[in-house]
């Protein structure tokens, strides 16, 4: 045990079991939100979804997936501004794994407890949009390109709202620092959700919109653009953005639960076994949140993307502001 | 009383009110059809080749004057009143005026009429081919151009190849079971 | 792509005040595309994301159907105007039918009528239900599409237990329908009939088909994206569409209470009570709305069609060899997607001497120049999508 305790106070061997950790858990979690996402849409849809793959409810079918990407031919077009076009997925994937370090899935249990925590991550999250428009231009594909300007058009528009939406938690908890954020949540007893919920309510929209997920997928939007800034990928790169979307999906889903709901604290768990159950809590609460975003993909049709526009500059954004108005003024009056 | 006020013949066969109107008049009778008569809804334009030359298909049974006949199809949106206006042009570099000044849906029935019988429609915006690439040389729908595939295989010919049964054969085991079941 | 260099110079170069040189670009969509409902090419000058001058190009599924006709006997046309419009082929076949046996003089028995009427509002509403399932699909929303395709083949089955095939049946005989054997047991003519259990089984089906429409209307109506994306999109004012020969639910969304169904004698509509459903604005709303409301009426009119069916022949009197004789006739009739026609012209022969087919789509993707103009590259699928065409129905 000493043994042990002293391996992982080389700062290398600690490192590197933080990588592994991480390079074993995005794949999960892409993987379980996927499968969750395939089984989930099937039921919406009166079908049976995954079946065959490992047996049982198809369990292994995004491993089949996953095996069947790394055997395909690694496709470039040849019009294609070739190491752009091969950097995007990356820097897309770098983008989702950076968000992970700020994450508290419980007391103490976080890669790196920055006191810009919050900061720190919306603006890391904004890193893949660099990807996104790299990859949509760098494709050589009239549809790529619009579905990479799209996405810029998007993603700047709703980067606003989503960093708006959390001034009121951060004002509430007075700290930007993630577990410090969870903390507050825990001194006063209640997740802010209660009294932001006008904030969260702003936040999950502007995920969904930043995730490109319907009804604010147009980026990709397969009737319209083919596949938007996808086209072109095929074979790993394109499971890159893959696991890149389903990670994110649980990094933004973690960013808000963290923020909203308490992150990896319940109301009536004991302080001490939080070590212990808080990354339960923390993941059962990001798949109900994931949950909600695959509902939403499988029922509602996508926006306009000047619509889209308006809802962000004309209500996301001077809602976001009242928010923060009201909670201060709360905060000094109270 | 269509072709009273449009001025052509008229001929009433198998509840189609057809009018024989000269080329000359074609976009007046048109132009008369829509306002006066209120047929507003184009149906739709087309020719038939009557020649004596048949490449492809049965002959006539008789000889008629080689010609082109071009046909309008017009009816109103109340009643469901239509009638098929009819002119003749004839075989050699046949042309008529464009009706796409009269009802805009003839352009592209226009076009296909210029390609597949080579008539020219006079005042045409835009007289390029419809459905067949630009440089594909003949009138298909002429009853000059052969049918390729018929002068490679004969079959399907006018008549069966294999004589019908005159009489089933009666199922071994009449089966008395539901056929849904 | 090429990125233009002397452009990005020249921009640097004249400061900030410029006016910003943009570029159109020509955008191709089709003739793969999963929107264009087949091989239909659209040519577009986009301006960011407006599309200008949009040239629809047609002819990748031409397969010369005229021609061929010239070439057939009419009972083998039958099989070939199936392929016209191939998700109602069974509609495609009354006219042509029925203009045959108007240059012959044929009384079709009642039986045989009322059979080609319930297939052919089966035909409309399977039709009709591909597009409520395909139309909020090119919205972005999947899920509509499982419902109305489960829908979609309980009728495929009955027409499919009637006729023995889903989308060709080739069922209707000149004359009448496909005849019962003159011999054989009694199970064998009820196969070649209607089969055991058919009118019980399509008015229960009917019964499901109604509430099926409640629950797209449901799903779809009440989403407030989906009116978001399709109200005042697309408008298309009445004249216009006359005058382009737009027909069937796309003019009848625009404000026009015009049938074929009513207005022609082609089949017995005369005898059943149903509505002719008019929109009030003309929009891709409307064209969907139109349509969802079509589906009630036709399952109506197979419910009473259905109880009223009466018993006797299933065809006329016609020769071995069928000779239509010399004549001229157009007959048109309301199928799924608009006016569907023919113009007959024979010469007394086994075959037409010509054969012009009037396809509805043809005529109501001829708008489009004119409907896309200035549209946004979504709408451009939202009003393509609302127009219900199939590319059979276009080439020909």
């Amino acid at each position: 045990m000493e043994f042990l305790i002293d391996l992982f106070d080389n700062f290398w061997v600690s490192l590197a079991g933080k990588l592994l950790l991480v390079a074993t858990m995005i794949p999960l979690i892409g993987m379980v939100i996927g499968f969750a996402e395939m089984k989930l849409s099937a039921k919406m849809q009166a079908r049976v979804g995954p079946y065959f793959a490992g047996g049982r409810w198809g369990w292994a079918q995004l491993i089949a997936d996953g095996v069947k990407f790394f055997q395909k031919e690694d496709i470039v077009p040849d019009a294609a501004d070739k190491p752009v076009f091969k950097s995007a997925p990356i820097l897309v994937l770098v983008g989702t794994v950076a968000l992970f370090v700020v994450i508290p899935f419980g007391p103490g249990l976080i890669f790196r407890d920055l006191s810009v925590g919050i900061f720190y991550a919306l603006a890391i999250s904004s890193l893949s949009t660099i990807g996104i428009l790299m990859a949509g231009w760098s494709s050589a594909n009239k549809y790529s390109l619009i579905g990479g300007l799209r996405a810029a058009g998007q993603l700047i528009a709703y980067e606003l709202p989503l960093v708006l939406a959390v001034v009121g938690s951060v004002i509430m908890a007075g700290t930007m620092s993630m577990s410090g954020i969870v903390e507050a949540q825990i001194n006063a007893g209640f997740p802010y959700v209660i009294v932001q919920f006008v904030g969260f309510a702003i936040f999950m929209v502007a995920a969904l919109a930043e995730l490109t997920r319907i009804p604010f997928d147009m980026p990709i939007a397969e009737s319209e653009l083919v596949m938007g800034y996808l086209t072109e990928y095929s074979g790993f790169r394109f499971l890159f953005f893959f696991l890149a979307e389903f990670a994110n999906m649980f990094s933004m889903s973690a960013i808000a639960a963290t923020l909203f709901l308490g992150g990896y604290w319940l109301p009536g768990i004991p302080e001490d076994l939080l070590s212990f159950v808080g990354p339960f809590i923390l993941i059962g609460k990001v798949f109900l949140l994931a949950f909600l975003m695959i509902w939403f993909r499988w029922t509602f049709p996508r926006f306009r993307e000047d619509q889209l526009q308006g809802i962000a500059w004309k209500w996301l954004i001077p809602l976001a502001l009242a928010n923060i108005a009201v909670t201060a003024i709360l905060k000094v009056v109270l | 009383m269509v072709a009273g006020s449009v001025g052509g013949e008229a001929d009433i066969h198998f509840d189609t009110v057809k009018v024989s109107v000269s080329p000359d008049s074609w976009v007046d009778v048109h132009t008369k059809a829509r306002d006066d008569l209120d047929l507003v809804f184009f149906s739709w334009l087309s020719a038939i080749h009557w020649s004596n030359d048949v490449q492809a298909g049965d002959s006539l049974n008789e000889e008629v004057d080689e010609r082109f006949e071009v046909l309008t199809t017009v009816g109103d949106l109340t009643e469901g009143r239509r009638v098929t206006f009819s002119t003749r042009l004839p075989i050699d570099s046949p042309s008529i005026a464009s009706l796409v000044g009269v009802y805009t849906g003839a352009d592209w029935h226009e076009r296909e009429t210029y390609e597949m019988f080579g008539i020219v429609f006079e005042g045409h915006p835009n007289l390029v081919h419809l459905y067949l690439p630009e440089s594909f040389i003949g009138n298909p729908l002429r009853k000059s151009y052969p049918l390729l595939s018929r002068e490679v295989k004969p079959w399907p010919g006018t008549v069966d190849v294999e004589a019908m049964p005159e009489k089933p054969e009666a199922p071994e085991e009449p089966s008395t079971e539901n056929p849904e079941a | 792509m090429t990125i233009d260099t002397d452009a990005i110079r020249h921009l640097s170069e004249a400061q900030v005040s410029v006016e910003l040189e943009t570029e159109d670009m020509t955008l191709n969509i089709g003739p793969q595309h999963p929107s264009t409902h087949g091989v239909l090419r659209l040519v577009a000058r986009v301006d960011g994301e407006r599309a200008y001058n949009v040239q629809p190009v047609i002819g990748y599924m031409h397969r010369g159907y005229e021609k061929l006709s010239e070439v057939r006997t009419y009972p083998q046309i039958t099989a070939i105007v199936n392929r016209i419009d191939w998700v109602s082929g069974y509609a495609n076949e009354i006219p042509f039918i029925v203009a045959a046996e108007k240059l012959m003089g044929l009384d079709v028995p009642e039986r045989a009528q009322y059979i080609r009427l319930i297939l052919t509002e089966m035909a409309r509403i399977s039709s009709h239900l591909i597009f409520m399932a395909s139309y909020p699909l090119e919205l972005g929303a999947a899920t509509p599409l499982f419902f109305a395709l489960r829908e979609r083949e309980r009728v495929l089955d009955l027409l499919e237990g009637v006729t023995g095939g889903r989308f060709h049946p080739n069922f209707n005989r000149i004359g009448g329908v496909k005849p019962a054997y003159g011999s054989g047991s009694a199970t064998r003519k009820m196969i070649q009939d209607l089969p055991a259990g058919f009118l019980s089984e399509t008015r229960e089906a009917m019964d499901q088909v109604l509430d099926v429409t409640d629950e797209l209307e449901a799903l779809v109506a009440g989403n407030e994206i989906i009116l978001a994306r399709t109200k005042d999109v697309g408008v298309l004012p009445p004249e216009v569409a006359a005058a382009f020969g737009v027909s069937g639910p796309n003019l009848r969304a625009s404000g026009v209470a015009f049938d074929l169904r009513k207005a022609e004698d082609y089949l017995p509509y005369h005898l059943f009570e149903f509505d002719v459903v008019t929109g009030e604005n003309g929009d891709c709303w409307d064209r969907w709305w139109v349509r969802l409301q079509e589906i009630r009426e036709s399952a109506k009119i197979i419910q009473q069609a259905v109880d009223g069916i009466p018993s006797g022949d299933l065809q006329a009197k016609v020769p071995k060899v069928i000779k239509v004789p010399k004549g001229e006739t157009y007959v048109r009739a309301e199928n799924p997607k608009g006016e569907m026609g023919y113009y007959l012209v024979s010469d007394g022969g086994q075959g037409p001497y010509r054969l012009k087919i009037r396809s509805a789509s043809f005529s109501n993707i001829s708008i489009l120049p004119w409907i896309l103009e200035g549209a946004l590259v979504p709408d451009i699928i939202a009003i393509m999508g609302s127009l219900d065409f199939v590319l059979g129905d276009v080439d020909r």
